[in-house]
């Protein structure tokens, strides 16, 4: 029909397609889309719950994301059913995006490191620290070596100059800022290994980088070393070289827009019990025997390091 | 881009030496040794172990039924940042060309020049690099995916729609003006229809890019199949990798079959008897992409109030005003020159490294075009699958298994993109062979020549041409691609990236993205006019 039609106008181009067809196909595409954005469907990509009386909860991907999903979504019940709130848990893919997304008000309460905790805190107003685990005041990180370099275990760090060395994440407090400094304190330039430092990503990536020999030395948080040691899952190759003095770490940090709850989390944090089962379920996850209260002056000395190697501006 | 729908027609011999390609001959051998003197880093056999178990992996991908439906969800994600990502990128391509056409700007050349800078920023930076500064502003939220494809894209297809426009006969479009009509009605009814082709087929050619393109945004946290992957990247979970990757190559394979088919009928319009009909997989195709942008709107639950809303302004203000002015910082520029330098070195490698295994692979990758024995058919779909596995596996995933047995310097980063473009580029390479003029090879074969000589004489002189047109036009992309390969110790201006970002130093990051798209925009250009001396 419409190609005859087309014939007599004498148009060599037949339409892709008939113009009614076209027009029906338009206007039932626009229907379904006005009718979908009308019933407020909630986007498989955004936040799940906005509401008031909904808490959305992150953490710094410094672990296995499924572990990290398990241990959380232990978590959000646990809270969930406490606090008689709607909790959801949001993974996200860096550290950066972890601060950015705390920014934006995406997550409103978050497991940070000690580091991203307080680039976090800086750019969000109104944020307040919650609680840290009774090991997270007195934290250690681990050197290891490639046991190729022949390295025995010693507490002089200037060895390490001449290896290729990697960090984990950019803006780890135990795989980048505490190490660096304490390689700095010993003498050591924390850029200035050959090639320039590489940053793995994750502990994790670290002890393969290191057992593969692509590097010959790296660090990495304490208690993942201890894990990974304990499952055995490390390989024979890599050693520990040495253990950092003690600093603070990990702590949760709670976003402006659920600034009442802050009494109800801290107390809900702090009150876990060890010799409560489901309480003891949640503190294992974590790998602490109890939370305890933390202010944000506990990070004052974080926050200094950081700015000392550029790392909070 | 504009290479694949402009592929050089039978070119006519000339049998004299062209000065200007021995110059560009010699520039390029000499930027090809001194990007080498940067890679003389060795490689790392111990490391094999562990290269092993991410390709062990590839037999045993996690098939958990839970993991699978996470999969499916990702992959729907991905499909409709695809498919929107790319309706804006046309919706923004049709009111760019205007303004990207030579035609509307005649002899003012200044004009036109100020469009083609203005069209280079946003296609200068990676999509990724989109992701990331649309994720600071926007949050969580699926117009992050939507603009981070249809931002970049948008500016590649004004560019690419313009120069079809240009390329239409204009003698419809004067008569219509002479007779009176106003210059939208004349080029509405006098340019558009015989353009009509050629934008459909490209806007068709972006969506199988943009599935892509959508895979690389979930690395950086926008939802989908990439943001799985890099879930279980994040800790070397290698089974749950490659099932992400196997479902990201089903998804590529199909939008390259579907693609392929739709352009191919585009540009050979079906008749019964000698004349024009209808094509009714066209009209299907047309109403099912139709349908697909409706789904993907509901799908994603896309609020155009969100873009607007007091958060974003709110951080938008925070993000400019944090980055505003650049910073000019000595170091940072120094480091900024020594970055830019590694990347040129990694992307010079990683395109002379695809190339030559493109050559090598594109004589068994083609398909034969008569008859042949079942062993070369099953040897042709190996190579092809192999190829798409290769462009499967997003760069950054390359960049660290290869960083187990290469020693960390330029050669990893090089080598993964590499391996990332032998990918797209074998697959040009093959389909140069199979649209090559199948004359010459014939005649060879009759005179009694050896199968292989009859390649290296027959084929290869043929599709050097394009073949190189192709990689020149890939090393653009390539330089972009380097941002996201320099997270680790590849270096590069990626690696300077991440690190300004992760401690959030706008000023520097800002000083950063600029390096970078004005690289881009060199890079181009340089591309461009190595290009014209080929044709």
């Amino acid at each position: 029909m419409a190609g005859r039609r087309a014939l007599r106008s004498g148009s060599p181009v037949v339409p892709l397609l008939p113009r009614r067809a076209f027009l029906a196909g338009l206007t039932l595409a626009t229907l379904t889309t006005g009718a979908a954005s009308a019933c407020g469907r909630s986007s498989p990509v955004g936040r799940e719950a906005a509401g008031p009386g909904s808490l959305s909860v992150g953490a710094i991907p410094d672990q296995d994301p499924e572990v990290l999903q398990r241990l959380y979504g232990t978590v959000a019940d646990s809270l969930s059913a406490a606090l008689d709130l709607d909790v959801a848990y949001t993974p996200v893919t860096d550290y950066g995006a972890a601060v950015s997304l705390f920014r934006t008000g995406d997550l409103d309460l978050v497991w940070f490191g000690g580091l991203t905790g307080v680039q976090a805190r800086l750019q969000t107003p109104g944020a307040t620290t919650i609680a840290q685990r009774d090991v997270d005041a007195d934290f250690h990180s681990v050197f290891v070596v490639q046991s190729a370099t022949g390295l025995a275990a010693s507490d002089d760090l200037r060895p390490l100059a001449g290896l290729r060395f990697t960090y984990g994440a950019e803006t780890s407090t135990s795989g980048r800022l505490m190490p660096a400094w304490f390689l700095q304190q010993a003498g050591v330039d924390p850029q200035g290994f050959p090639g320039g430092p590489a940053f793995s990503g994750s502990h994790d990536a670290t002890l393969q980088l290191v057992a593969s020999g692509s590097y010959q030395a790296g660090v990495l948080n304490e208690q993942v070393w201890a894990a990974r040691t304990a499952e055995g899952a490390v390989d024979p190759s890599v050693v520990a070289y040495a253990r950092t003095p003690g600093y603070p770490d990990y702590h949760w940090l709670l976003g402006p827009r659920a600034a009442d709850l802050a009494g109800p989390l801290r107390d809900f944090f702090t009150g876990l019990r060890a010799d409560d089962p489901a309480d003891a379920a949640v503190l294992d996850l974590f790998g602490a025997g109890s939370f305890v209260p933390a202010r944000a002056s506990d990070y004052d000395r974080i926050e200094q390091i950081g700015r000392e190697l550029g790392l909070v501006t | 881009m504009t290479a694949l729908l402009a592929r050089p027609a039978a070119a006519v011999p000339r049998l004299r030496r062209d000065r200007r390609r021995w110059a560009w001959g010699l520039a390029a051998l000499a930027a090809v040794c001194w990007s080498a003197t940067g890679a003389l880093d060795g490689v790392n056999p111990a490391g094999a172990a562990q290269f092993g178990a991410f390709a062990a992996a590839a037999l045993s991908p996690a098939l958990d039924g839970a993991f699978l439906g996470v999969l499916a969800t990702a992959a729907l994600v991905t499909v409709a940042y695809a498919v929107l990502g790319t309706a804006l990128a046309v919706l923004l391509g049709a009111l760019g060309a205007v303004a990207a056409a030579r035609s509307t700007w005649g002899r003012r050349r200044l004009g036109r020049l100020a469009t083609r800078g203005v069209l280079a920023v946003p296609r200068g930076l990676h999509e990724a690099v989109w992701g990331l500064l649309l994720v600071n502003v926007l949050g969580l939220d699926p117009w992050v995916g939507v603009l981070a494809i249809g931002l970049p894209y948008g500016a590649v297809t004004a560019t690419v729609f313009g120069a079809l426009l240009d390329e239409v006969p204009r003698g419809p479009y004067e008569a219509l003006r002479a007779a009176g009509a106003g210059r939208l009605a004349a080029a509405l009814y006098g340019l558009l229809p015989r353009a009509a082709g050629g934008l459909l087929s490209y806007a068709c050619y972006r969506l199988e890019c943009a599935v892509r393109s959508a895979v690389v945004l979930g690395l950086v946290g926008a939802g989908g199949l990439g943001y799985q992957l890099s879930l279980s990247f994040g800790s070397l979970r290698w089974p749950q990798v490659w099932s992400a990757v196997y479902a990201l190559a089903l998804l590529c394979l199909a939008a390259d079959v579907a693609g392929r088919a739709v352009r191919r009928r585009l540009a050979a319009p079906r008749r019964r008897a000698g004349v024009l009909s209808r094509d009714r997989v066209l009209t299907a195709a047309v109403l099912g992409t139709l349908v697909a942008g409706a789904w993907s709107w509901w799908f994603l639950a896309l609020s155009p109030a969100s873009l607007v809303s007091a958060r974003a302004r709110e951080q938008a203000g925070f993000v400019l005003r944090a980055a505003w002015p650049p910073s000019a910082d000595g170091d940072l520029l120094r480091s900024v020159a020594a970055a830019a330098v590694v990347t040129v070195q990694t992307s010079v490698l990683a395109v002379v490294l695809a190339a030559v295994g493109a050559v090598l692979v594109a004589g068994v990758a083609a398909r034969p075009a008569g008859r042949c024995s079942p062993l070369r058919r099953l040897a042709g779909v190996l190579v092809r699958l192999g190829l798409l596995l290769l462009r499967a596996v997003p760069a950054p995933v390359w960049a660290l298994v290869l960083l187990f047995v290469l020693l960390p310097g330029v050669l990893p980063g090089a080598v993964a993109l590499g391996v990332y473009t032998l990918g797209v580029l074998g697959r040009l390479a093959a389909e140069a062979v199979e649209e090559a003029d199948a004359g010459p090879r014939a005649a060879l074969t009759a005179l009694g020549a050896h199968p292989a000589g009859g390649w290296l004489y027959g084929v290869a002189p043929l599709v050097a041409g394009p073949v190189l047109a192709y990689a020149l036009y890939r090393w653009e992309v390539t330089v972009r691609d380097t941002l996201l390969v320099g997270l680790l110790g590849a270096g590069g201006l990626g690696a300077l990236l991440a690190s300004e970002l992760a401690a959030f130093d706008w000023p520097a990051v800002a000083t950063v993205l600029t390096a970078t798209v004005v690289l881009t925009l060199a890079v181009d250009l340089v591309g461009d006019r190595a290009r014209r001396a080929l044709r």
